[in-house]
């Protein structure tokens, strides 16, 4: 009797020992902020101040009457719903093109993948250049097609649109690589019985290497929905949320609540609504999308 | 010399010992507390507020001040735009090691005030010539109740520049003087193909809009803020605002533009008339292909501007040396000749009247006529936004502007509900103040 609890007992503290690193860190900054900010949202917490007052709900009802939180919240969710699905499908196209045995794939592999490497800030500031309503390259682009030129980071329409294509440039070769993986662990016999029944190259891609691949665009969803609702960096550097809040997005407001007007309590209760958002969504991702993932010999 | 003993019992010894590491100790600490001898090293935080080379006009003013100044050495810190400058002063109020000197827009001034955060330099400057020959609209936005809490030393107005060669080519010789002869005149330059606007008649510039929009609604004499509360939602408030609109619906300004963006469409002829910064007249005159045109900002029931711009504020919480060091150094920015100086590098407004009565300046107004406007204008500008909270108010501000422009709701409702969130923020840091 005492034999297998103390074997178990020592497992246990092994399994404990183990996983005491990465708890210390996720408590220390992950759940013991979410705590505070929930502890925070109903009170007035002011950044360098260690006075705190009890508020009740009133941070709440700011947020819901705030013209500018939902004007963040729509810009975050048209950012997420446009750059997601788009940066997935071309990824999808350059993963299938590139797991074919064409010559220099590797420096075609590592061309797409390229914009992954460079620094997201370093990245804004190339772009910022090449959206230049004067002299920048795409207006000069346009122009040889004989498109108007447009005023891009300048003007309120255009400006999350251009961040949304630049965000799908970078994008797209992160979620390549991570298909491409899963593409090479597709039997290659199905597409050879598929080739002798007569199938045409696009019914494969949608009966035969979807599916198969379905468990990993299903974490590429997942994964996009994360980094897009956590966009931050491109919108600091090339917009700061301008002109006219049109690139205002949920994580910029929050920053500037907290550190522009130092109003600890409001910023998170923004932070509350936008993790409860995600949470929303991601729940109802897992339980439409997750549901039809198809994972091999299951 | 017989004894070969040291005279030095073992008690000795220790007490000596623990006095030598108190010495150490506090010496550790003594450029905080520098003594006449030593050198006070002073931070000063400010922004480039406007378009131009202005940081390397700062850092060479700084090095001069360095050069001729033995016993203070201030560090400059460039500190990106006004509200990063703020926010960066803030953080490191909150964690208590505030730089000696900063570079805030006026309107900040209560905000600091509410952090206990600004050295009140009344009684220093009343043993100066400060009260005497400062222009006493340009003093008054560093003082609250009476107490002074710094140097104005960049002071600017929104002025109305225009573009002499579209002027000319669309048959117009003279800037307009009122809101209708605005709208008229705006409408003259305006040149479209189809849907695209190659050319607009008037640009606000974006991101100060809201600082452009006060001085509108001054022209309808009406100030929409006291020290506690603010009125957007007035009568003169939303006239203003509907006479923009009118202007947007009238295609003859864009809805939204940028601080900077603004400035180059001028520069590059997209627009024919712009609103921006007097700071910004030196590097429009020197940039601009063109003539450069300066006016008064039109009237509607009088002139009427905002003072943007900042004073130079000191910290509260440094010791007396360095308190006294930062005043040295702020006394030094804003004297007679670095007003001067400053004045016609940039087209800030110098704040002494001695500048301004010196041939320098004189000889540089008869170059440069455009230069003396704002000064002239200034005699109808007051201090803008001076509410506690203000970057939180100023946001509530933009936003219903921007939403109006924008077409997404109308101008009293956007107004009214700027002036309930702002008013709420404002008493809740003034329930906080006690």
């Amino acid at each position: 009797m005492r034999f297998p609890s103390e074997k178990s007992t020592k497992e246990s503290l092994v399994a404990l020992a183990m996983l005491l690193p990465s708890l210390i860190f996720l408590t220390a900054f992950t759940y013991w902020p979410i705590l505070r900010s929930l502890y925070f949202s109903f009170h007035d917490v002011m950044l360098g101040s260690n006075k705190i007052y009890f508020l009740g709900w009133e941070n709440y009802e700011r947020v819901l009457t705030d013209a500018l939180f939902w004007k963040s919240f729509r810009n975050t969710a048209f950012y997420t719903l446009i750059t997601i699905p788009a940066a997935i499908i071309c990824a999808l196209l350059l993963a299938v093109a590139l797991d074919t045995k064409i010559r220099g794939v590797a420096l075609y592999r590592s061309a797409f993948f390229y914009p992954v490497m460079i620094p997201s800030v370093a990245a804004g500031m190339v772009w910022v250049f090449l959206y230049a309503p004067g002299y920048g390259p795409i207006n000069g682009m346009m122009d040889i097609l004989g498109l108007p030129k447009l005023e891009w980071l300048y003007s309120s329409e255009w400006a999350l649109p251009a961040i949304m294509i630049m965000s799908i440039w970078k994008y797209s070769g992160y979620f390549m690589l991570i298909l491409l993986a899963a593409l090479q662990l597709v039997p290659r016999d199905l597409y050879e019985a598929a080739k002798l029944d007569g199938v045409s190259t696009w019914h494969q891609l949608i009966h035969i290497t979807i599916p198969l691949i379905s468990p990993t665009i299903y974490f590429v969803v997942i994964i996009g929905i994360l980094h897009s609702y956590q966009i931050f960096d491109y919108v600091f550097v090339m917009t700061q949320g301008g002109p006219a809040d049109s690139t205002n997005v949920l994580t910029l407001y929050i920053y500037q609540n907290a550190f522009q007007y130092q109003d600890i309590g409001f910023a998170s209760t923004v932070a509350n609504m936008l993790l409860l958002f995600i949470g929303i969504l991601i729940a109802l991702i897992a339980a439409t999308l997750g549901r039809r993932v198809h994972y091999l010999g299951s | 010399m017989t004894s070969t003993k040291l005279p030095i019992s073992r008690r000795h010894f220790l007490q000596v010992g623990a006095g030598a590491i108190t010495a150490a100790g506090m010496l550790g600490t003594t450029p905080l507390f520098a003594s006449g001898t030593d050198v006070v090293k002073l931070q000063f935080m400010y922004p480039v507020g406007v378009s131009g080379d202005i940081n390397r006009i700062v850092t060479g003013m700084i090095n001069d001040f360095n050069a001729s100044h033995e016993k203070v050495q201030v560090e400059p810190i460039y500190a990106g735009s006004y509200d990063n400058t703020e926010q960066k002063v803030m953080t490191s109020l909150g964690v208590g090691e505030p730089p000696a000197t900063w570079l805030p827009i006026n309107s900040a001034l209560q905000t600091f005030l509410g952090m206990d955060a600004l050295a009140d330099v009344t009684a220093m400057a009343k043993a100066d010539d400060i009260y005497q020959d400062f222009l006493p609209g340009f003093l008054s936005i560093c003082e609250s109740e009476e107490k002074l809490y710094g140097l104005p030393f960049q002071c600017s107005t929104p002025v109305l520049y225009y573009n002499k060669d579209l002027f000319a080519k669309a048959g117009i010789n003279k800037a307009p003087d009122t809101w209708a002869e605005l709208m008229e005149t705006a409408k003259a330059l305006t040149i479209r193909n189809g849907a695209d606007v190659s050319q607009w008649g008037v640009t606000f510039g974006g991101g100060w809009h809201d600082w452009i929009f006060e001085s509108f609604v001054r022209q309808n004499a009406f100030v929409p803020w006291q020290k506690d509360k603010v009125m957007f939602d007035a009568p003169e408030a939303i006239d203003a605002l509907e006479f923009w609109v009118k202007m947007v619906k009238e295609g003859v300004m864009p809805s939204a533009s940028t601080w900077q963006g603004s400035a180059n469409d001028f520069m590059a002829g997209r627009t024919a008339m712009l609103y921006h910064s007097t700071g910004s007249l030196t590097n429009l005159r020197k940039s601009s292909p063109f003539e450069v045109g300066v006016a008064f900002m039109p009237k509607n029931k009088t002139y009427g501007a905002t003072i943007g711009g900042g004073p130079i504020l000191m910290a509260k919480n440094q010791p007396d040396t360095h308190l006294q060091a930062s005043w040295t150094f702020a006394r030094w920015m804003t004297n007679t000749q670095n007003q001067t100086h400053w004045c016609k590098e940039t087209g800030y407004i110098a704040a002494r009247k001695s500048s301004w009565e010196g041939e320098d300046l004189k000889a540089f107004v008869n170059e440069v006529p455009a230069a003396k406007v704002a000064l002239e204008q200034a005699a109808y500008a007051g201090a803008f936004l001076q509410v506690p909270g203000y970057h939180k108010v100023r946001e509530y501000l933009k936003s219903a502007l921007d939403r109006t422009l924008a077409g997404e709701i109308d101008p009293t409702s956007a107004l009214k509900d700027a002036t309930k969130q702002a008013n709420r923020e404002i008493e809740r840091l003034m329930r906080r103040r006690g």
